[in-house]
């Protein structure tokens, strides 16, 4: 039973992962936590769904369409609400994505419904592979798998080149980033569409491992917020790091002590990392001089 | 000329009196005037329980069905529906603007134990008549309320039951639970606990989910480690086809079994994607499919008004629960009141629309309030479709 717990924990750990990783991009570049991430994948989601289920295109394509959606969802967000706060604070700006958030999910509630809808999938949620006698099912497997590639290129993109860099920059500081000829408002503008993207990817797999509703990713949301906070809000090995701890100690809590109080151990961890390190596992505690 | 004047004066101080008098006594009764009726309901259309706020909406389809034939003793029904997404504080708001701005006559229906219990003593104090709680809790009966008549059978009646069912007529002596940590899935644990002391056996695995849990993995293998043979669920569509795709990676098939509110076979067979063939439901109404003469007025009428909704279970039950309130307001006469309401509702005697025979009043008890004492069981095939196993069997004696 051990060790199927923590086989179930790491794949469950990989969606928060991923959540975790959309919103770490965006806080690395502004500061800002994106509390409407879960509402746009689960928005891109159903565009999936849509174009899935009414047009019945194979699913590659439909994937596609749906990752442009998502990059545009983005770069909408950012040019149309974001950019337009006038003299924004990073408060101001959280408010911001709340109320984005509520927004998309009334859209969501209006076009598709509040019936829960099977997401049509390429891989069976109910398969298996027997891996050494631990079972894991296909969906589980290639969640991992999907997981860890897309922190790879991203960490391969934050460190080696120079839209990533540029991205770190406008981070830690947007002004000398913009001297030193960095278009910040670009940056920023690319950083919420694949930060949107990402959240597609994360949207998708949470409806193929459940079902697809409106409220399907306020659950992973709050998990991936606190496996970012984790692994370090800054770092994406710490949030990969901390998906994947997150959901192996939920587990083995479940498991072993209470599963009543399962969802829980989430929000008991934001806290205790607040109190003990802030910075989370991984990242560096970043002071800026004034 | 001064006589003149306080004649005109005189003369429009009376007419104003005798109109302030005449609309007064026309309008005693909140909510019910010479041509209308004014009710309302609450339920989630947005929020992880929205699929159940299709309730509220089948209950708008029956008023709109009795208006186009003409009303009751020549009043029409206005429908005031709200969304209180599940949320409590939402709910006690809305009974609020139900009372003190619509002014309605009555509530009907109204899904959920915690948001229905944030109303109950707000709609009884100001003598709101309350009709068929989408809930089958004791709440609604315990204590005793005047205006509150309830319709859905008691969950802890219908687990007694549906666990007789499984240990007695199909064998399975080892059985688990699966439940919602919230006082429905709790009335359910209750119902199958109690049959299971009477048999002095115990559950071989009770495991709850919170509402928002979307990871079931640990309860699955906890199920599955229990060895239980038949495992009951209490809880909502989202955790059912969450649990079975989780029993199902790691190779538990047990037999499962489960509640009227899970009795949307074609959403459920939709959701889990086939996982729910096989599956032992209990039913408070009729099958979606049914030639009961009722049924096939009610589908004829939703064709035509409301063909955009989808003829489930949950949507229909909006009808069941609203069918005997409306037979209440038919007896009550032209005389519309709470009063002659409420002693209208008590004539109710084996009365059945599409929903379970509705009995209130003796033998039992001289003010039973739990109309609702019947379900039935089926078992759904592979086509979504179910196969009706009993007839009308009553739970509560």
């Amino acid at each position: 039973m051990l060790a199927q717990l923590i086989l179930s924990g790491l794949a469950v750990g990989a969606c928060y992962a991923l959540l975790a990783l959309a919103m770490v991009i965006i806080y690395k570049t502004s500061e800002v936590l994106n509390f409407a991430q879960g509402e746009m994948a689960m928005v891109s989601t159903f565009v999936a769904f849509t174009i899935l289920e009414t047009y019945h295109i194979p699913f590659q394509w439909a994937i596609l369409l749906t990752f442009l959606f998502a990059i545009l969802l983005g770069i909408f967000f950012e040019v149309v609400f974001l950019r337009q706060a006038k003299d924004p604070t990073v408060l101001g700006l959280i408010i911001i994505t709340l109320g984005f958030e509520m927004m998309l999910m009334g859209f969501a509630g209006w076009k598709w419904g509040p019936d829960q809808r099977s997401f049509p999938f390429p891989v069976s949620n109910i398969e298996t592979y027997n891996i050494y006698g631990l079972i894991i099912s296909k969906i589980n497997f290639w969640t991992i798998i999907v997981s860890l590639t897309l922190m790879f290129i991203l960490f391969l993109f934050f460190r080696y080149t120079k839209l990533g860099t540029a991205m770190r920059a406008t981070q830690q500081n947007p002004l000398a980033a913009r001297v030193m000829g960095i278009r910040t408002k670009r940056i920023l503008s690319f950083t919420w569409a694949l930060s949107s993207l990402i959240g597609a990817v994360a949207g998708m797999l949470v409806a193929a491992l459940g079902v697809l509703d409106p409220p399907m990713m306020m659950d992973p949301l709050l998990k991936g917020f606190a496996a970012g906070v984790l692994g370090g809000m800054t770092s994406l090995p710490g949030t990969a790091i901390g998906g994947a701890m997150l959901g192996m100690i939920e587990n083995l809590f479940g498991g072993y002590v209470s599963l009543a109080f399962k969802s829980v151990v989430a929000f008991a961890i934001i806290v205790l990392m607040l109190c003990i390190k802030p910075s989370g596992l991984l990242a560096k505690h970043y002071v800026k001089k004034v | 000329m001064v006589k003149k004047s306080l004649f005109f004066t005189s003369g429009f101080f009376f007419l104003t009196i005798w109109l302030m008098v005449s609309m007064a006594s026309a309008q005693t009764v909140r909510g019910v005037t010479d041509t209308e009726v004014l009710i309302g309901q609450w339920g989630p259309q947005t929020g992880p329980a929205a699929p159940w706020g299709a309730v509220a909406r089948g209950t708008d389809l029956l008023v709109r069905i009795i208006n186009e034939e003409g009303g009751i003793h020549g009043r029409k029904f206005k429908y005031f529906l709200r969304d209180d997404s599940y949320m409590p504080a939402k709910t006690k708001a809305i009974a609020k603007e139900f009372v003190e701005q619509i002014g309605v006559f009555a509530v009907v229906g109204g899904v959920g134990v915690a948001c229905g219990m944030t109303a109950r003593d707000y709609l009884m104090e100001n003598k709101v008549p309350w009709c068929g709680p989408v809930t089958g809790v004791y709440e609604w009966i315990t204590p005793i309320q005047k205006y509150l008549f309830a319709i859905y059978p008691l969950y802890d009646d219908e687990a007694f039951n549906l666990t007789g069912y499984l240990y007695e007529k199909l064998g399975y002596k080892k059985i688990a639970m699966f439940y919602q940590n919230d006082d429905y899935g709790k009335q359910g644990v209750m119902g199958v606990e109690r049959y299971l002391l009477k048999k002095n056996i115990k559950l071989v695995e009770k495991v709850s989910a919170e509402v928002t849990d979307r990871d079931l993995s640990t309860h699955a293998l906890k199920l599955k480690n229990s060895g239980a043979e038949a495992v009951i669920m209490w809880t909502m569509p989202t955790h059912a086809a969450l649990i079975l795709a989780e029993t199902a990676k790691i190779g538990y098939k047990p037999q499962w079994a489960t509640s009227n509110t899970l009795s949307d076979s074609a959403l459920m067979m939709q959701i889990t994607k086939g996982l729910w063939a096989g599956m032992i439901n209990s039913f408070f109404g009729e099958l979606p499919d049914s030639k009961h003469p009722l049924m096939v007025k009610y589908r004829e009428w939703h064709k035509k008004l409301a063909p955009q909704e989808r003829w489930g279970v949950f949507y229909y039950a909006g009808i069941i629960f609203a069918e005997p309130f409306f037979e209440g307001v038919r007896r009550a006469g032209r005389n519309l009141t709470p009063e002659t309401w409420v002693k209208a509702m008590e004539t109710l005697k084996n009365w059945q629309g599409i929903g379970p025979p509705i009995t209130y009043g003796p033998p039992k008890t001289p003010m039973d309030r739990q109309g609702g004492k019947h379900v039935f069981y089926g078992k759904v095939r592979a086509d979504g479709s179910v196969e009706r196993l009993t007839d009308w069997i009553q739970i509560t004696k």
